[in-house]
């Protein structure tokens, strides 16, 4: 598969500087600029399939942009994007983050991690580089009045607080209104934030927490932690966790036949992701998860979707749909910058009110701290084998299956 | 309360059989050779891969292809210790530790280059299978596990005991200079000792592939708890490996079930410290040097 898109790569590039030649004499203008674009994503390392799925995600948006003509406003420039490896380690983060900056680098994109992402925007501050926030979802990100970073998805608190109301509403309307609650999560820096936030918000929403059980993602059985989850008799349980770890507590818990009204995953890493789904038909089928993604009902993200499929033989997973979206928010502000400098890109990116896009929400626009303002994930439920929108009301692919009776004891 | 509590109960067990014959690999490996193998979790890891290209290529199930795992790793453990550890005998011992963990690091990214960070599965007709008995899940693949894990060290056990290479491997372990007087060619057991342990952890990865995932990093998850277990058992004694791999299966499972958060990693890493400070030579150990 790489080697295919290594291939067709080169082919754009040789078509583009082909087409720069010929155009060269006729129109007499200076040799096509370019807009260099860093990302740096743990490419190798135990996130390597994640940060693909990332770049997938950037790489379509931007042979998009440039087969559509590059940025405009600056008279046709076409996108590059320079690559780092963050192995998901902070050190390399930072010195990755040094280096692209030093080649000169427009604007920052990445680094999947919330640790890496806390140190590297230290590096983007004082570099005044503008640094794009992919999948990092941490709360404290943009925290401590910082200029150049920003953050289009939701964050830690919006993903937590909107996904339980959205599961408060579905319940109530099938008049088992959400009382107790059970929370797995994995023990560090994600997982963690997830059920603060789940813990914190029951007070508004009418439930409590009837169990919150951190997990090392390490560990090879959770048969004794579902029971105890179990016996404590939830109406839901909501798991914020990896792909390993997320795939054996759902196992484990149809096998325990852990009787609860619907199992709900909070930006888990596999309960909406297509290999997942594809490789767990039966297990995954009216599975729940609150996450990024894009909205069904707009024409341009199905026609997104189609050419992320032909592409890459895959379906388009919420890191796709991620770094497809930041690439155009960022295509939208060199326009309104028609500059390359860094300072100009920041104002423009930080004035950003862009209606044309492909997720679940109003117009992108940045407030103060750089978080997306509308930023709202959707409610998915894993139906027919693909992840659907169920909610919130206004972008609803098709009606939730709620109570699940498989989870029902 | 009670069904919690049998159902902790047997699931501890299930994983304690398998923490077992993980741990009885390495102790097996540190009684002969003196060396905390940090390598021992990266070559369950590649266990784990061979077991599942084997399943995905030639569809073998995972259970018949111990019967090539276990030579295969065998071989590839001899190989480890003629090429990168007897070489370094005479190197003070903490260059030796590091030397296992380079080459666990070594494996580990060579599986990366190789089958990059995918989560993959091996989904035979029986890794879903489970019954109850009174309420209590059993899963089946985590019982053949656990059974297997039990018998095949219990195999070792006996060959430990009764045949030649096997008492000179205990001999070597309990008694270096000894064995050298009387002949023992200490080079050759050495790489047996080293290629049993790695067969041994191989084996366990198999037995586990049905109801797990293979990845490059997945070897910790077993290994951590290894460590933990030979302390336990006393460094280098194979029988108090397996009991000490039911311990920490227990304390790890009855800690999730009964204690708030994640509490249950104290709970076995306190049953470590305090075994550590009071019995260092672990709780089946006997007392060298009487």
């Amino acid at each position: 598969m790489s080697r295919d898109r290594v291939s067709r790569r080169v082919f754009l590039k040789t078509a583009g500087a082909v087409a720069a030649l010929g155009a060269l004499p006729t129109v007499g203008r200076a040799q096509a600029k370019e807009v260099k674009l860093g990302y740096i994503l743990p490419v190798t390392g135990p996130l390597a399939f994640e940060a693909q799925l990332s770049l997938n995600g950037l790489q379509l948006a931007v042979d998009e942009i440039n087969a559509a003509g590059g940025v405009k406003a600056l008279g046709g420039a076409k996108l590059t994007l320079s690559p780092g490896d963050t192995q998901q380690k902070v050190e390399l983060g930072n010195s990755e983050a040094a280096r692209l900056i030093d080649q000169g680098v427009t604007v920052l994109i990445g680094p999947f991690s919330s640790l890496v992402a806390f140190s590297v925007r230290q590096v983007t501050e004082k570099n005044k580089t503008p640094f794009m926030l992919l999948a990092a979802v941490a709360d404290n990100l943009t925290e401590g009045g910082l200029r150049y970073v920003f953050r289009v998805q939701p964050n830690g608190k919006a993903m937590a607080t909107v996904t339980m109301n959205n599961i408060a509403e579905m319940a109530k309307a099938a008049n088992l209104p959400l009382k107790r609650v059970a929370m797995m999560h994995e023990d560090g820096n994600f997982g963690t934030t997830m059920g603060n936030h789940v813990e914190a918000f029951g007070g508004q929403l009418g439930y409590t927490v009837v169990q919150r059980i951190p997990y090392s993602i390490k560990s090879p059985d959770f048969t004794a932690e579902l029971s105890k989850v179990k016996a404590s008799k939830p109406d839901l349980l909501v798991i914020s966790g990896y792909y390993g770890d997320s795939k054996i507590i759902a196992e484990t818990a149809a096998k325990l036949r852990i009787g609860v009204n619907a199992l709900v995953g909070l930006a888990n890493a596999a309960y909406s992701n297509p290999k997942f789904i594809t490789e767990n038909r039966e297990l995954t089928d009216q599975l729940f998860d609150g996450n990024y993604w894009h909205n069904p009902q707009s024409a341009r993200a199905r026609a997104v979707f189609e050419a992320y499929q032909k592409r890459f033989n895959s379906t388009m997973s919420n890191h796709g749909v991620q770094g497809y979206q930041v690439m155009f928010v960022l295509k939208d502000a060199l326009e309104r910058a028609a500059s390359t400098d860094r300072e100009k890109v920041r104002d423009a990116i930080a004035k950003t009110n862009l209606t044309d896009h492909i997720l679940t929400q109003d117009a992108i626009h940045f407030d103060e701290a750089g978080e997306s303002v509308n930023a709202t994930p959707a409610l998915l439920q894993v139906q027919g084998g693909k992840p659907v929108v169920v909610g919130p009301a206004r972008f609803l692919e098709a009606k939730p299956v709620f109570p699940v009776a498989k989870w029902k004891g | 309360m009670t069904w919690l509590f049998l159902q902790a109960v047997v699931s501890g067990l299930l994983l304690g059989g398998v923490y077992g014959l993980v741990a009885s690999g390495l102790s097996l490996i540190f009684g002969v050779l003196r060396i905390i193998n940090f390598a021992h979790g990266a070559v369950m890891m590649l266990g784990m891969y061979a077991s599942y290209w084997l399943f995905v290529l030639l569809g073998v199930d995972p259970y018949l292809s111990i019967l090539v795992t276990g030579p295969l790793f065998f071989g590839i453990g001899v190989l480890i210790q003629r090429i990168v550890i007897e070489p370094n005998r005479d190197a003070a011992e903490h260059n030796q530790l590091l030397l296992t963990l380079g080459v666990a690091l070594f494996f580990e990214n060579l599986a990366l280059v190789l089958w990059q960070g995918d989560f993959r599965t091996v989904r035979v007709w029986y890794s879903g299978a489970s019954f109850l008995v009174a309420d209590v899940l059993v899963e089946v693949p985590r019982l053949v596990a656990a059974g297997g894990a039990v018998l095949i060290a219990l195999g070792l056990w006996g060959f430990l005991r009764t045949t030649d290479v096997g008492k000179a491997i205990r001999a070597l372990s309990e008694e270096p200079e000894g064995a050298r007087l009387v002949g023992v060619n200490v080079a050759r057991i050495r790489g047996v000792a080293f290629g049993i342990g790695s067969a041994c952890v191989a084996v366990a990865g198999a037995l586990v592939t049905p109801f797990f995932y293979v990845a490059p990093d997945v070897g910790e998850s077993f290994n951590i708890m290894a460590f933990v277990v030979v302390v336990l058992g006393g460094m280098g004694n194979f029988l108090g490996a397996l009991m000490g791999g039911f311990i920490v299966g227990l304390a790890e499972s009855l800690g999730a079930a009964f204690l708030p958060g994640s509490l249950k990693q104290l709970v076995v890493f306190g049953l470590f410290v305090v075994v550590l400070l009071l019995r260092p030579e672990g709780l089946f150990g006997t007392r060298r040097g009487r």
